[in-house]
């Protein structure tokens, strides 16, 4: 299965709708390790991240005839499978349970530094470092924890009103900031 | 508020990183139907996004992609494509938990048939004990009426050893209802204990039983009324110390005081 073609995003879009393993391939030999990346920045740990992006692609796979082009273009819409897959391991029982048990074994051997890559200096990590610290905190816990705002008010303990327009400004600085 | 309004006021950025609420996505979506610019400024950032994350990799475990494949390769088998894109999203088992389930079910499916069998033969067992039992049950009782009757003949026989015994035969009379009837009397010289055998005497009426005399100093003296049921064997009467002769008459049920004479069926001298 080499995926020596390149396609265009249309026809990527259209060959994948077909169920074309080839084009599948390429769409993973492409995309599998941005994808991977953002996954590891929710989930930490490389084990689970590993998982969840074998779960991903296989729900692009078998969702792949529902995603409509005139939404968003398709990098977008596999982003979003895979920041809800990872926060919806976040919230798994497994998962919390893994990390409790991870809490003990780190108290105990004083180190957080083990288990977790270290992803300081990639994709939104990166943006993330520019941010106030204010804002820097909101972002983290609605795009990496996937809390919604009224959430995150309770949780910072802010005004709501606050919340929203710190995520605001700091989302339009995402966008400076990527130009 | 007008589209380029709109278009700074966050909300691309947050439906494009799926941090918009729903209701935002929805009146998103419709501005961007509805205003080119608003698609135009949606699809600017998300290649901004894309440009900026596609060059951002870490390299995922390298099983993944052939486990991917072997996974969606078996979807296939199954599923027509069109019906697959509407199934939810199940992470389906990966390929060693699936020989696990198998084996599983084989194992279960065994050890039901197993243990039909095994119930089986516990009821053929049960059947066979029951049988066993009841075979035992009978054999003991058999064995009972044999040492029952085994003592009562070791017992004749002891009583018919016992040299101090005199025996007084009592043939039937000529004048008897009966004169082929006879009976012996054994009668211990020392214990003066009387045991009666009964040869041969014809069945009583119901109400009627036979009665044994000694006749004692010319006077009949009651040994004891006796029924029929107990066939060749000894019947312990009275002890009688001193007689000449012994005698059988039919009597009342419950015996008489004096014999009935005409009812006299047998009768022997004691001699010596």
């Amino acid at each position: 299965m080499a995926s020596s073609e390149t396609y265009s995003e249309q026809d990527l879009v259209m060959a994948l709708k077909s169920r074309d393993d080839q084009a599948f391939s390429y769409l993973y030999d492409h995309y599998s390790g941005s994808l991977y990346s953002i996954i590891l920045q929710i989930v930490k740990s490389p084990e689970i991240a590993g998982d969840v992006l074998q779960e991903v692609f296989i729900n692009i796979w078998r969702k792949i005839e529902s995603y409509d082009p005139l939404r968003g273009r398709l990098f977008t819409w596999m982003l979003n499978i895979s920041r809800n897959a990872s926060i919806d391991m976040l919230r798994s029982k497994g998962y919390i349970n893994n990390q409790k048990n991870q809490e003990i074994t780190d108290n105990v051997y004083g180190s957080d530094q083990v288990t977790q890559t270290n992803i300081d200096g990639i994709g939104l990590t990166k943006f993330l470092e520019k941010l106030k610290p204010e804002q820097r905190v909101l972002i983290e816990l609605a795009y990496l924890k996937g809390y919604t705002h009224e959430e995150i008010a309770q949780i910072e303990d802010i005004p709501l009103g606050t919340v929203k327009t710190r995520i605001r400004n700091a989302l339009l600085q995402l966008r400076v900031y990527l130009k | 508020m007008n589209p380029q309004e709109y278009i700074l006021s966050g909300i691309v950025e947050s439906y494009v990183l799926g941090l918009a609420s729903p209701e935002d996505s929805a009146e998103f979506e419709r501005m961007c139907d509805a205003h080119h610019e608003v698609r135009a400024a949606r699809n600017a950032f998300e290649l901004q996004v894309e440009q900026s994350l596609i060059h951002q990799k870490l390299e995922p475990p390298r099983v993944l992609k052939s486990r991917i494949f072997s996974e969606i390769g078996m979807e296939k088998d199954k599923q027509p494509p069109g019906i697959i894109a509407n199934t939810p999203a199940l992470i389906p088992r990966k390929g060693f938990a699936r020989y696990v389930a198998a084996a599983s079910l084989i194992m279960l499916l065994g050890s039901v048939l197993l243990n039909l069998y095994l119930l089986d033969q516990y009821k053929k067992s049960i059947a066979q004990y029951k049988e066993l039992i009841a075979t035992q049950t009978q054999i003991a009782g058999a064995n009972q009426v044999m040492q029952t009757k085994l003592e009562t003949y070791e017992n004749a026989l002891g009583l018919m050893k016992n040299p101090k015994m005199a025996i007084v035969k009592m043939p039937g009379m000529p004048a008897s209802p009966a004169p082929s009837s006879m009976a012996t009397v054994y009668w211990n010289t020392e214990s003066k204990e009387v045991y009666l055998l009964v040869n041969q005497l014809p069945m009583p009426v119901p109400d009627k039983q036979y009665q044994l005399w000694a006749i004692v100093n010319g006077h009949p003296v009651d040994v004891g009324i006796f029924d029929m049921d107990k066939n060749f064997s000894f019947i312990k009467l009275k002890t009688i110390p001193k007689a000449e002769a012994f005698a059988i008459t039919l009597e009342k049920k419950g015996g008489s005081t004096t014999p009935t004479m005409d009812a006299m069926y047998v009768m022997g001298k004691v001699t010596g």
